[in-house]
């Protein structure tokens, strides 16, 4: 390990290391572009240190290095949450330095990499929450959560389906993804700066409408609520919803006609909007940042840059179905031959994606909401107590930590 | 030592070889008395070092202050914390409580003898092998979603209507949590019970039975205060072992629905190591450890006394 932190010896390679998935297809592609690499650049050798593929075990890894001032890695790959809280904490380097052109990328995913303004991560692919819908059973998507409702309720009766929508309902963070979507769709949001805005008519509206869907159109399935991806995946994949919330990566698994009974007979689109409100994507997906201890900041920059180039973009994007996040690429013939998902539905979809509120704190902030969502959605809470209760304890905990602005919003 | 307060004068020399014996013995027992200390203590200290501090691994700019009480004062002013002392009290309660009295007849029934009673005897251990993740899981996936074993079951017996959904519903989600956790522990407690059975002298039961005492007055007044000892080894190992419960809930609810059945434990690492609030998490531990360490106390004092008559 020690070898890998010593500045390089003048003459010599710089090395780099980098933390990464090495298992399956995303490891051969990674092996296969920092090759590539190697040919380019001779003077710079690239070291990869494998890390778990469980986000919470990555994040627990990459606090105890940083926070102990390691040098090693000098690169790390972050989840989309995870920037400013490094930022933050002076753990990663301000990218502004080495001048990267952040118009050739979705607004969303630098958006979601600044902290106080400054960028300290590079999005290397993005990931959204889509709606699927499937194209034998309607002749086109709702646009609407009353649509949504409706179409669902029509497929289940006329088609003896067992569920409308499947969406994840388990407290975890997928909740919290699923429950901004419908926020986003009535116009609210979780944060605004340092206030808490999330106890507002439109969050009630949103955390409202996933109540009634279980309870009162019987349209998801109260077993939703223990469901992670996988779970929600299999209902659509059987053949027994009309509709799913969930990420790209189903697109592809579900074209496999062996296991999938929904083969080709399947879209994807936005999550509808209500009243006030537009289509909204959670973003998710990864970033590459620099150790702000890390001897060969230029050298690991150079490596960054590299990876999140547009040919690199596409190499992912046919080797594991990551979405680029370059906005360029989607008018590109070669992204429409290495995409399950037609480019233009995947573009139209990332466009409207939204970070989740950009705080060092965001995993206690999401935390403290998954609880008292998920209490209002088994019906212990109603939904305006449990708001009002997550905001009034994330507005503590902002406050407490100093980065919070006046007392929570209750109402407005 | 008592042959060091005697004066030197009056050293005789069985008093130098006793005190030379004593050395040896505490030379003997340095080891792993160091042992202990590095591996018990040390890290007990440290947990209440840190109780006392503001350590927020994902706030360095916070620094790292003394805060004396602050993390103990939150903690008692903390909703969630109580709410995960009341679960762990009432899984404790239920538990102990279920499997002590059904290890009792398990122990009864083995103590007789039957033909295949060795093949019962170890088939009877076969949940307590069984890792606590996978029978967490296996007894999540029969109670999972509306077609799961259980409620195919309950349903084909006319028991319920419609099948509950058992995983988000405060109350109903503890069922299938404290099954688990008896049907993997009872094989435990009715081994303790059953060694402690097996040391009961037969002839004592014989004289019962020519004084014309009935099955239950011999189980109330042979059996039950003679196996008062091994009853108190599991109470104490089953109760601090309860009181600690974390992988079963963590696997099968990971303490939802919201947080109703959420333990001490689960809440505990989730403030250490999800949150990674060292400070506030330590003072957590430092409650559950204070609360266990007078729980084994007071079970020593108050049927100990048992416990030494009985040696005796």
């Amino acid at each position: 390990m020690a070898l890998g932190c010593g500045p390089a010896p003048s003459g010599g390679p710089a090395v780099v290391t980098l933390p990464v998935s090495v298992l399956g297809a995303e490891g051969q592609v990674l092996r296969r572009q920092l090759a590539r690499f190697a040919e380019l650049r001779p003077d710079i050798r690239v070291v990869q240190r494998p890390t778990p593929d469980a986000a919470d075990q990555r994040h627990q890894l990459y606090v105890q290095w940083l926070n102990a001032g390691a040098s090693d890695p000098d690169i790390v790959q972050l989840d989309a949450i995870w920037t400013p809280e490094f930022a933050a904490a002076g753990w990663i380097l301000d990218l502004g330095r080495f001048r990267p052109a952040t118009d050739s990328f979705f607004p969303a995913t630098i958006a979601a990499n600044r902290w106080r303004g400054r960028l300290y991560a590079m999005p290397w692919f993005v990931d959204v929450g889509m709606l699927y819908w499937r194209t034998d059973l309607m002749r086109a998507p709702p646009a609407t959560f009353a649509e949504l409702e409706r179409s669902a309720a029509r497929a289940m009766a006329a088609h003896d389906l067992r569920y409308g929508l499947v969406w994840q309902g388990a407290r975890y963070e997928g909740l919290v993804t699923v429950f901004s979507e419908y926020l986003g769709g009535f116009g609210g949001r979780i944060l605004d700066g340092g206030r808490v805005t999330v106890s507002s008519p439109a969050g009630l509206r949103a955390l409202t409408t996933m109540r009634e869907e279980i309870y009162r159109h019987g349209i998801v399935p109260p077993s939703a609520l223990t469901w992670h991806e996988e779970e929600s995946r299999f209902a659509f994949q059987n053949g027994e919803t009309a509709f799913m919330r969930n990420w790209p990566y189903a697109y592809a698994l579900m074209q496999d006609s062996a296991e999938s009974r929904v083969a080709g007979r399947y879209a994807v689109t936005t999550m509808p909007a209500g009243p006030g409100g537009r289509p909204t994507a959670a973003l998710g997906g990864a970033q590459l940042a620099i150790n702000a201890r890390s001897d060969q900041p230029e050298a690991a920059w150079s490596v960054v840059e590299y990876l999140t180039r547009p040919e690199q973009m596409l190499e992912r994007a046919r080797g594991v179905g990551q979405f680029p996040t370059r906005p360029a690429l989607y008018d590109d013939p070669a992204l429409a031959r290495a995409l399950a998902i037609p480019p233009a539905q995947a573009r139209a979809i990332i466009e409207h994606a939204e970070p989740r509120p950009v705080t060092p704190v965001y995993t206690q902030l999401s935390e403290i909401l998954q609880i008292d969502l998920h209490r209002a959605l088994t019906r212990q809470q109603a939904p305006a107590a449990a708001l009002a209760h997550a905001a009034r304890e994330m507005q503590a905990l902002l406050d407490r930590v100093g980065l919070g602005e006046g007392g929570a919003v209750a109402g407005r | 030592m008592r042959g060091g307060e005697r004066g030197p004068g009056s050293r005789a020399p069985r008093g130098t070889a006793e005190e030379r014996e004593a050395r040896l013995a505490r030379a003997l027992v340095a080891p792993a008395l160091a042992t202990i200390l590095l591996v018990a203590l040390f890290p007990l200290l440290w947990t209440v070092w840190e109780s006392v501090h503001l350590h927020d691994l994902r706030m360095p700019w916070l620094g790292r202050p003394f805060v004396g009480a602050a993390n103990y004062i939150e903690a008692l002013g903390d909703p969630r914390f109580w709410g995960a002392l009341a679960h762990t009290l009432l899984f404790t309660a239920a538990t102990v409580t279920l499997e002590l009295g059904l290890g009792c007849v398990l122990a009864l029934a083995m103590n007789r003898a039957f033909r295949g009673r060795a093949l019962v005897r170890a088939a009877v251990l076969v949940p307590w092998a069984i890792p606590t993740v996978v029978s967490a899981l296996l007894w999540r996936f029969m109670f999972e979603g509306q077609s799961g074993i259980a409620n195919t079951l309950l349903v084909q017996a006319g028991l319920v209507g419609e099948p509950p959904v058992w995983f988000i519903r405060t109350g109903l989600a503890w069922v299938p949590v404290v099954l688990a956790d008896v049907w993997k522990t009872t094989p435990f407690v009715a081994l303790l019970l059953l060694a402690g059975l097996q040391n009961i002298d037969a002839s004592l039961y014989e004289a019962a039975r020519i004084d014309g005492a009935s099955p239950w007055r011999q189980f109330r007044h042979v059996t039950l205060p003679l196996l008062k000892p091994a009853i108190l080894v599991a109470l104490i190992f089953r109760t601090l072992d309860a009181f600690r419960v974390f992988d079963l809930i963590y696997v099968m609810t990971g303490g939802g629905p919201g947080t109703s059945t959420e333990p001490i434990a689960l809440y505990t690492f989730n403030s250490l190591l999800q949150n990674l609030r060292f400070g506030y998490g330590s003072a957590l531990s430092v409650i559950v450890f204070a609360i266990t360490f007078a729980l084994a106390l007071g079970y020593i004092r108050f049927l100990g006394a048992g416990l030494t008559e009985t040696r005796a």
